[in-house]
């Protein structure tokens, strides 16, 4: 996982978007937003987020998980932390 | 935590995965669940998520939970409110789920010393029980605290009391000894849950202070279960009876094979395992857990360790039935059920041999048959890690269940011996004491209503609490009955409740232990109340009949006794009645006994209110 690239962590969050939302068709591009997503409210923003955080194996903080607000922005900040990662 | 990759269906049941129950929870058919639930959840965290988790759990159960979540924080305000929205609802189980988050803001925030607040708290959740409790009837499930993984004197911190950490685990033992004086609270052991995932996990800060999570998202299925876990012990769905393969799951090796002497069997070395093991069931047998053995054996070979071994833990006498043949296996435990006389759904069988415990699964639905993990060493914690020997009261009785078990077996022998039944029915001597409920004998009583299936002509399953609001009622008459013979003594056999009305006696609960059928228990029962509505000037006695799955045996019951069917209904109730005029008392060997002579002296004391 630590050399995945944009598209690769792209094509991951497509799955646990589809599963936490229930909508297997949806399809995940950079500028979508909470609004976007039928069902993504505070609720599923945290189901969203530990889901991920299991599928990359990261952690994101307190400020992280309150300020993200695109799709495109929580694929390059995976991207960062797996980059980061030792 | 561990992922459940298994697709056994065994184990597909038991996945705690939260994602997975997630899913599910948005899939439930209540066509596939057998009865309806009403749960209130009461707490100091939030439980959005919570509350689908639950409702999972309890369908997997074969349970529709409908499930009321008090506003968020608001304990007091809901309970003290007599119209607020949980007394409208009215819950069979109120979850009271405190959180230690919030009762460290409030101790990091206090005012006078630690001994004083935990004095505070536990007041306060008396009265939110107390409160509860004065306008229903429901039964609380009251979670303790998880300890704290603050560390404000290290070491240190079990040695003063003014640390968090031991005002945390003295609310823990001062909320349970509150919790024994009273009936109708339940203690869900959140702590034991944590500790067990491990307090790392457990504690996820940020989504407390964002969202006031009370643990970490994968952790919650865990409590949830634990309350699961609670509340169908509290509806009768009990262990009674494990029944044990014998080679590899008691002892290491094959008896038939490897002799007394080959096989491993020791309390050090290789054997140690399975002595671990015997202690542990022996343990269960003490609390009330009948063990029987279910072997494919020759007997001889079978018995040879329980006479022989010198490091045997489990004797004859731990043993409430013991089988062992070349018959299937699924054969003979439909053999045991039927001698012991109890559920299948009460029953849980362990066998090392995969085969034996698929087959056991597929040909005898209801039973619970858990992996067993191929290192011995791991039985008992595989085991106690489903949690499956839940319940929701102990008595003196139940750790003489084995004793009374086996003395029916030897009761069956000698009855073989007797020309007819009622020589031998004479010959025991029975002594019957029937009295009006009384604080002392209520928890037996509540756990006779919570287990009896068979022997139940309503099944209405009565709480502690519930019972004690009939015992305080002038117009009941609740009574139970204790029998003893020259073997053994049976304790409290029996429970029924009649209730006074304008121009009849009604039965309103019958129900009997199924180890004291045939003795005339029932008729000398009958004759009593006969009696009782014949010097309260009533010249009816009605009652009802409610079919379920389980009560076939007391189909006929009213009509034995000379009833007559006055109603009944697609839905398997009916109505019947009796002109006490009319009633021949029917025959029975049972004696009152010296005690119920003496208070029958003065009236009707016994039967009576104060």
């Amino acid at each position: 996982m630590q050399s995945a690239g944009n598209a690769e962590i792209m094509e991951t969050l497509t799955g646990v978007f589809r599963e936490i939302f229930d909508s297997p068709g949806l399809v995940l591009h950079d500028a979508m937003t909470a609004t976007d997503v039928e069902n993504w409210d505070s609720l599923n923003h945290i189901d969203l987020i530990v889901a991920i955080e299991k599928k990359f194996k990261v952690k994101f903080t307190t400020r992280e998980v309150a300020s993200l607000k695109t799709v495109g922005e929580l694929a390059g900040l995976i991207q960062q932390k797996l980059v980061a990662k030792p | 935590m561990q992922q459940q990759t298994s697709v056994n269906p065994a184990t597909e049941n038991l996945n705690l995965d939260y994602g997975a129950l997630l899913a599910a929870s948005r899939r439930l058919d209540p066509a596939k669940t057998s009865r309806k639930m009403k749960i209130a959840l009461l707490s100091d965290a939030a439980t959005q998520r919570f509350v689908p988790v639950l409702r999972v759990l309890f369908h997997r159960q074969g349970v529709d939970a409908e499930i009321y979540e008090a506003p968020f924080d608001g304990l007091e305000l809901e309970i003290y409110n007599p119209a607020s929205g949980i007394y409208q609802f009215k819950p069979d189980f109120v979850v009271v789920l405190n959180s230690v988050q919030a009762l460290r803001a409030n101790f990091l925030k206090r005012t006078g010393d630690s001994v004083s607040f935990t004095e505070e708290t536990i007041a306060r959740m008396m009265k939110i029980w107390d409160g509860i409790h004065s306008h229903l009837t429901a039964t609380v499930i009251q979670s303790n605290f998880v300890l704290p993984y603050e560390r404000f004197f290290g070491n240190f911190d079990h040695k003063t009391p003014e640390s968090f950490y031991a005002t945390v685990g003295s609310i823990n033992s001062k909320l349970v000894e509150a919790s024994r004086l009273r009936g109708g609270v339940l203690i869900n052991d959140v702590e034991s849950v944590a500790s067990w995932l491990g307090r790392r996990v457990w504690f996820e800060e940020r989504f407390w202070d964002s969202a006031k999570y009370f643990c970490a998202l994968e952790c919650l299925p865990y409590v949830g279960k634990n309350i699961v876990d609670v509340v169908m012990a509290g509806l009768g769905r009990v262990v009674k009876c494990v029944v044990l393969d014998l080679d590899n799951t008691l002892w290491g090796g094959v008896i038939g094979d490897d002799g007394i002497e080959g096989i491993q069997l020791s309390e050090h070395g290789e054997g140690e395992a399975f002595y671990r093991f015997q202690l542990y069931l022996r343990e269960l047998r003490r609390r009330g857990v009948l063990l029987a053995v279910c072997s494919k054996n020759e007997k001889a070979n079978a018995l040879l360790p329980f006479e022989r071994h010198p490091e045997m833990v489990l004797k004859l006498e731990d043993i409430a039935m013991f089988v062992a043949n070349w018959n299937d296996k699924a054969d003979n435990i439909r053999q045991i059920r039927e001698t012991l006389n109890i559920g299948i759904d009460s029953m849980v069988f362990l066998d090392d041999n995969p085969f034996e415990r698929n087959l056991v699964r597929e040909l005898v639905p209801g039973i619970t048959v858990p992996e067993l993990p191929e290192d011995p060493a791991d039985y008992v914690r595989a085991i106690s890690e489903l949690n499956l020997f839940e319940t929701t009261s102990f008595s003196a009785e139940d750790s003489k269940r084995t004793e009374m078990y086996r003395a029916e077996s030897q009761r069956r022998e000698e009855q073989a011996g007797f020309a007819s039944v009622d020589e031998f029915l004479q010959s025991l001597e029975m002594r019957m004491t029937v009295a009006r409920f009384d604080s002392f004998h209520l928890p037996r009583i509540a756990q006779l209503m919570q287990r009896s299936n068979q022997f139940n002509v309503t099944t209405r399953r009565l709480s502690e609490v519930e019972c004690k609001v009939l015992m305080e009622d002038e117009r009941w008459f609740p009574l139970y009955a204790k029998l003893t013979d020259r073997l053994s003594d049976h304790g409290l056999i029996a429970v029924v409740t009649l209730e006074e009305r304008e121009d009849s006696l009604a039965i309103r609960d019958w129900l009997m232990s199924c180890r004291v059928l045939v003795r005339g228990v029932e008729q000398f029962l009958m004759n009593r109340a006969v009696e009782h509505a014949k010097k309260l000037e009533l010249a009816r006695i009605t009652a009802e009949f409610i079919s379920t799955a389980k009560n076939g045996m007391v189909k006929d019951f009213f009509q034995q006794f000379g009833f007559a069917k006055v109603e009944e209904d697609g839905d398997g109730r009916s109505l019947w009645v009796l002109e006490t005029g009319t009633y021949q008392p029917a025959r029975t060997f049972i004696r009152p006994a010296v005690e119920a002579i003496a208070s029958s002296v003065s009236g009707t004391a016994t039967l009576s209110a104060k």
